[in-house]
């Protein structure tokens, strides 16, 4: 009886000291394989933030430095505060790019541009929630003649690839006479991104029991006012989710604004930083210092709803 | 303060008729019950009267006035649901107090019913809580709160005590019945479990697909089953049905399987001799029998005792009659062994005997 005790506890003793042993190691390459997949998605943004602050001459610099040796704020004063310098083909040489003196053309658009996406990408977040949340209430909630047909017919829509939409979107903005417009991309965004939003919400609402919109209903709710009272504030994780998917898609959009917009009055962000490239050289210092103003919404808008993010990203997949 | 009257309704769902053309009167103040198997359509009649399901055909009145198409939050009913449906995003005061909300109500008038409501509900101390905070029990409670403070006209409830475990379900019955007693307004309950129908109703509707079986104050339900369905859907354990001929002769109606012989009592001889010869199903409930030392035919049931199941406070006895394994109910002074051979004399004044092919009853039908 003794004898087999000890058995017993040495065994105990053996699958313990294993377990831990497994649980360390196993704790050491989740943390090996965080790090990697850090480094890699980190490592653009980290050379984006660390170029801006170097001079030109720097940035080419073999091998790279990612930790500026003589950090400079030249390329975020070129952006806010210089004077346009005309240049031409004559005075390009006047100002030797490589030290970063060099500012493209279209460098007085940056602020304007940015201003038109805010515009544009908050105007198109409104309006997914406007349109998106009551269209998803009815069909997770409401049942209809149709309803499976339209919530396919909505995600199939994602299906298509936008390159394939440029030219029948183009002759509808073109016949709305809304060519170099704010508007033709509001528009444009909302039908690629208010499938999305339908589908996020729709998947939340269904996880919603029914017996919550009935007990609101009988309360004494009409069905907007469920909607509002209850649906809307259990639904604020994925509200969050689409809204920022909403921003960054507006916000990050290239195809179309280039299709869409001709100048200043309408051209987004990533059009006129893009037209950084086109002119008689490139800036890297600049283009990078542009890249750093241009992440800075949405950072601030991923850090405010952070706390949400998780729960409403994973809330649709939950019940597929 | 309403009589809720279903004229012919019918509803779809698709293809498939949940309701069929149910006639109904509840009363202004009743307790009736819905009774039945799920699928049976008693929670889409609920759904109806709430407003919630629209009907395919037919009028439901509310006194006077037709309410097909009025939405639920003008109609003055309150709901209670088996998952309670709480707001998980409101405190148990806000849940309370939600319907008066929508309806307007002044804050003090507010503050003073769901205080009110919470102390007769005994949740006093939870008015702060959220639902993820609290037990079963005091969800349910919640759930009965906020139904309760809108003093509605109509109180609906659809398996409200299913979630609870079996010793909080007996006591909350009594709270329901005591709370319909003192709210005197017309409840309609759902539930598949008889013996809550049997507790708590004025009457009860047995439905099965739709159909309306029987009507009924629960002592005719149980000892009056119009059909073989509501006759093995009552009681516990189950009725024991035989299947065998009925015999009539000399003036007297015999009920026969092989060796097994009954005889019925002289006064429903007149509503049985029509149906002399027919195949049938005899129906013994486990606790319609005494024990009895000789073996009369015609007026016992005898065999070898194949299990004895002891319950506590009684006791129930298998055994085999012509093929078919029957229950009986007994007193636990009794001692028997598996394998005694017993006779036990039947009360056959409480016989039930049904068509086999249609299986309405010879007696009661």
């Amino acid at each position: 009886m003794t004898t087999q005790l000890t058995d017993f506890s040495k065994r105990t003793e053996k699958y313990r000291n294993k377990s831990r042993t497994s649980e360390n190691a196993r704790s050491f390459f989740i943390f090996i394989f965080s790090v990697i997949i850090l480094i890699y998605v980190l490592a653009p943004v980290g050379w984006l933030v660390s170029s801006s602050l170097q001079s030109e001459a720097e940035i080419v610099s073999v091998p790279p430095h990612w930790i500026p040796e003589e950090p400079t704020l030249k390329n975020f004063d070129a952006i806010f505060f210089q004077e346009f310098k005309d240049v031409t083909y004559e005075t390009r040489r006047k100002v030797d790019p490589a030290a970063g003196g060099y500012i493209p053309s279209t460098a007085k658009d940056l602020i304007p541009s940015m201003w038109n996406s805010f515009i544009i990408s908050v105007s198109v977040v409104i309006l997914n929630l406007v349109v998106g949340i009551p269209a998803a209430y009815a069909m997770a909630k409401i049942r209809f003649w149709g309803r499976q047909a339209s919530v396919y017919t909505i995600l199939t829509t994602r299906v298509i690839p936008d390159i394939a939409l440029v030219v029948p979107f183009f002759l509808v903005i073109k016949n709305l006479g809304l060519l170099d417009n704010v508007l033709s991309l509001i528009i444009t965004y909302l039908a690629v991104t208010v499938p999305f939003t339908v589908f996020i919400l729709v998947s939340y609402f269904e996880s919603l029991p029914d017996e919550l919109d009935k007990a609101a209903r009988v309360d004494g709710c009409s069905r907007f006012q469920t909607m509002i009272n209850v649906f809307l504030p259990l639904a604020l994780p994925s509200l969050v989710a689409v809204t920022l998917f909403a921003f960054l898609t507006s916000w990050n959009e290239f195809l179309l604004a280039l299709m869409f917009t001709q100048t200043i009055a309408s051209q987004t962000l990533p059009i006129v930083v893009a037209s950084f490239t086109s002119d008689f050289t490139i800036s890297f210092s600049f283009i990078n210092a542009a890249g750093v103003v241009a992440i800075v919404p949405p950072v601030i808008l991923a850090i405010f709803f952070e706390r949400y993010i998780v729960s409403g990203l994973t809330a649709g997949a939950v019940k597929g | 303060m309403a009589r809720i009257l279903f004229d012919n309704v019918t509803k779809y769902y698709g293809s498939v008729k949940a309701v069929d053309s149910l006639n109904l009167e509840i009363k202004d103040k009743e307790f009736l019950v819905l009774l039945g198997p799920s699928g049976c359509g008693k929670t889409t009649t609920l759904n109806m009267i709430a407003g919630l399901e629209e009907l395919s055909e037919g009028d439901i009145y509310f006194d006077e006035e037709i309410v097909n198409f009025m939405p639920p939050h003008i109609r003055d009913v309150a709901m209670v649901f088996q998952s309670y449906a709480l707001y998980p995003h409101k405190n148990v005061y806000e849940n309370i107090a939600f319907g008066l909300r929508m309806r307007k109500y002044n804050k003090s008038e507010i503050d003073g019913r769901v205080r009110d409501a919470a102390e007769r509900l005994h949740i006093e101390h939870l008015l702060d809580r959220f639902p993820s905070q609290l037990s079963g029990g005091q969800r349910q409670r919640v759930a009965l709160g906020r139904a309760m403070v809108r003093q509605p006209s109509v109180f609906l409830m659809d398996e409200p005590l299913s979630n609870l475990d079996a010793a909080l379900r007996i006591s909350m019955r009594a709270e329901i019945k005591q709370l319909h007693h003192s709210m005197q307004t017309t409840f309609v309950y759902v539930t598949h479990d008889q013996a809550e129908a049997l507790t708590l109703a004025d009457r009860i509707v047995v439905m099965k697909d739709g159909v309306v079986q029987q009507i009924g104050t629960p002592d005719e339900i149980y000892e009056k089953p119009t059909n073989l369905f509501v006759a093995s859907f009552l009681g516990n354990p189950p009725i024991n049905l035989l299947e065998g001929k009925l015999a009539v002769e000399d003036g007297k109606a015999f009920f026969t399987k092989g060796n097994f012989l009954m005889e019925f009592p002289g006064d429903v001889i007149t509503k049985l001799s029509s149906h002399a010869g027919k195949s049938v199903t005899l129906g013994i409930r486990p606790e319609d029998v005494n024990e009895k030392g000789e073996a009369a035919t015609g007026t016992v049931v005898s065999g070898t005792v194949n299990t004895v199941l002891p319950m506590g406070s009684e006791q129930y006895l298998s055994m085999t009659i012509e093929g078919t394994e029957v229950f009986f109910r007994l007193g636990k002074e009794l001692k028997h062994k598996d394998g005694d051979h017993i006779s036990l004399d039947v009360n056959r004044n409480r016989l039930h005997i049904f068509d086999k092919e249609t299986g309405e009853s010879l007696i009661w039908g």
